[in-house]
């Protein structure tokens, strides 16, 4: 056992010297690889930011029926009928809400209160709130009853109040896919810039390796420092993709943050979890190595 | 200790370079191989020390044989078998000491008992004094001790040397011989690859000799 771990221990020590050894080529290689992590890094946190806004806001349809100008009490009434025979299976709740409702309601509101009371009449028309329930297929479903209340005579307009909800949801499904592909060419370019680095090395030291096999080396002994060398690249070239992440995070904040007090809110990038960061890590070192062990395997051979 | 039965060697499709070689070597023999350039001598003496399989024949050293043992199994006979090549295959980013460590660090030898053994071994070849020297600052005769060091380091049963003495002069050439004829007094079997019949004169018991016509075994030195 202690012969292994000395083994393992000069194997780790030849990696950091190789890395120690040739400065520029190694940082060069960490600057690419790293930067390159950075972008999903960063990515990840622009979903990660994006979410709550998709979760705290009711995705669950919700469409308003606004009735014409003038048209009569029981029309609405009507409206609310058909929904509640024809729509029962997917509707949650539907109710009416009165012109005078909508008028009180406004006035509750400071902002709105005063021009309200310089108006001579109410021009809030009556309207009837649909919420739709959990069902398959919900646009489908959707757009048959905005279309089927939309054509009804004392019916002004149809508004789709969740449209916009779900229109971002699926910007982010999008985002997230896209997230994924970015993630499957980062993992090519790791694979390949481990590669060529260890392609290198190891026609560098090519004198070493033949020694070392002509005094009994074993395969394993050879390519072993090779793949820690791989691994210290990853986990190294993953630190500075955090740190870099990290960097670029805090301008952004500094401009979303005025963005988003001019809407009244409040948004901030923040890096993903810890533990998605250390798997991260974890997953880059083994995918290095990996390259790392591919690399050493096809060019030793001499 | 060293069989070799109806060995041939060839590469690719080209002639045979070793065809049909029979000999036996017991333990503490010490055997010059000779015959002239591109003969082959380099060739059985990797054969030997498993740096190459045979194309044809059967191979036994140490009661291990070679022709049949796994690519995977091989380095664990070189570790008994000490090689010098003609060029001594030094690694000239280390000092002459940490060159002398290598086969050790390869068997995982504490670092402790890997240093004294390394330093025991440099003073054997004469080279006390010079372990942090690198071998560039050295003399050819003193590189090619140097190789001797690292091949005997691991304490092998086996030493085989490829033209040691083949840059050198007249006394550095000797003085290699010496350090592997005291090898050889301790019992490891020697062998060592030459063409130079004046100094195989002074220290050869037994010689095998390969020519281009075939190959011949005699006591003492090759006529």
């Amino acid at each position: 056992m202690k012969r292994w771990f000395r083994q393992h221990r000069y194997a780790i020590l030849v990696a950091l010297r190789r890395l120690w050894l040739h400065p520029f080529s190694s940082v060069a290689n960490l600057l690419v690889i790293a930067l390159t992590l950075a972008l999903p890094i960063l990515g990840a946190s622009f979903l990660k930011a994006a979410q709550p806004v998709v979760k705290e806001v009711s995705i669950s349809p919700e469409i308003t029926v606004f009735m014409k100008p003038g048209a009569a009490p029981q029309a609405s009434q009507n409206v609310l009928n058909s929904v509640n025979s024809n729509y029962a299976d997917v509707v949650e709740s539907a109710r009416i809400v009165t012109r005078e409702e909508a008028l009180a309601s406004l006035k509750r509101n400071p902002n709105w209160a005063d021009a309200l009371s310089v108006l001579p009449d109410n021009p809030l028309p009556d309207a009837v709130l649909v919420t739709l329930g959990p069902v398959e297929n919900l646009p489908a479903v959707t757009a048959t009853l905005v279309k089927d209340l939309g054509s009804s005579p004392d019916v002004h307009t149809v508004q789709h109040d969740a449209a916009w909800v779900q229109r971002l949801a699926a910007i982010l499904d999008f985002i997230t896919i896209g997230l994924g592909m970015l993630a499957i060419g980062v993992a090519l370019i790791v694979l390949a810039t481990v590669f060529n680095t260890v392609r290198m090395q190891a026609l560098s030291q090519r004198e070493e390796i033949a020694v070392a096999r002509l005094v009994g080396a074993t395969e394993s002994f050879v390519h072993r420092p090779f793949l820690y060398l791989g691994a210290f690249t990853g986990v190294l070239a993953s630190l500075l993709a955090i740190a870099f992440a990290q960097a670029a995070l805090q301008p952004l904040n500094t401009a979303l943050a005025n963005l988003a007090a001019s809407y009244g809110t409040r948004i901030e990038l923040v890096l993903p979890d810890s533990i998605w960061l250390l798997f991260s890590i974890v997953a880059v070192a083994l995918l290095a190595a990996l390259s790392a062990r591919w690399s050493v395997t096809r060019n030793t051979r001499f | 200790m060293i069989e070799f039965q109806h060995v041939f060697k060839s590469y690719g499709r080209s002639r045979n370079i070793l065809a049909d070689i029979n000999f036996r070597i017991d333990a503490g023999e010490f055997v010059f191989v000779s015959g002239p350039s591109g003969a082959g001598k380099s060739t059985l003496l990797k054969l030997i020390g498993g740096l190459e399989p045979p194309s044809r024949g059967s191979i036994t050293v140490k009661n291990q044989r070679i022709d049949k043992m796994p690519a995977r199994a091989r380095p664990y006979l070189r570790r008994a078998v000490g090689v010098i090549l003609q060029d001594a295959h030094l690694l000239f980013d280390r000092s002459a000491i940490d060159n002398v460590l290598l086969p050790l660090t390869v068997v995982g030898l504490e670092h402790g008992q890997a240093v004294s053994r390394a330093r025991a071994a440099l003073e054997k070849v004469g080279l006390s004094g010079k372990e942090d020297l690198n071998p560039v600052e050295m003399s050819g005769g003193e590189q090619q001790r140097l190789a001797i060091a690292r091949a005997i380091v691991n304490r092998p049963a086996i030493l085989i040397a490829d033209e040691p003495t083949a840059n050198l002069d007249r006394e550095s050439a000797r003085r290699i011989l010496d350090v592997f004829r005291d090898f050889n007094r301790v019992g490891v079997t020697t062998l060592i690859a030459s063409h130079d019949t004046s100094l195989m004169a002074e220290y050869a018991n037994r010689t095998l000799q390969i020519t281009a016509g075939g190959f011949n075994d005699f006591a003492g030195v090759a006529a």
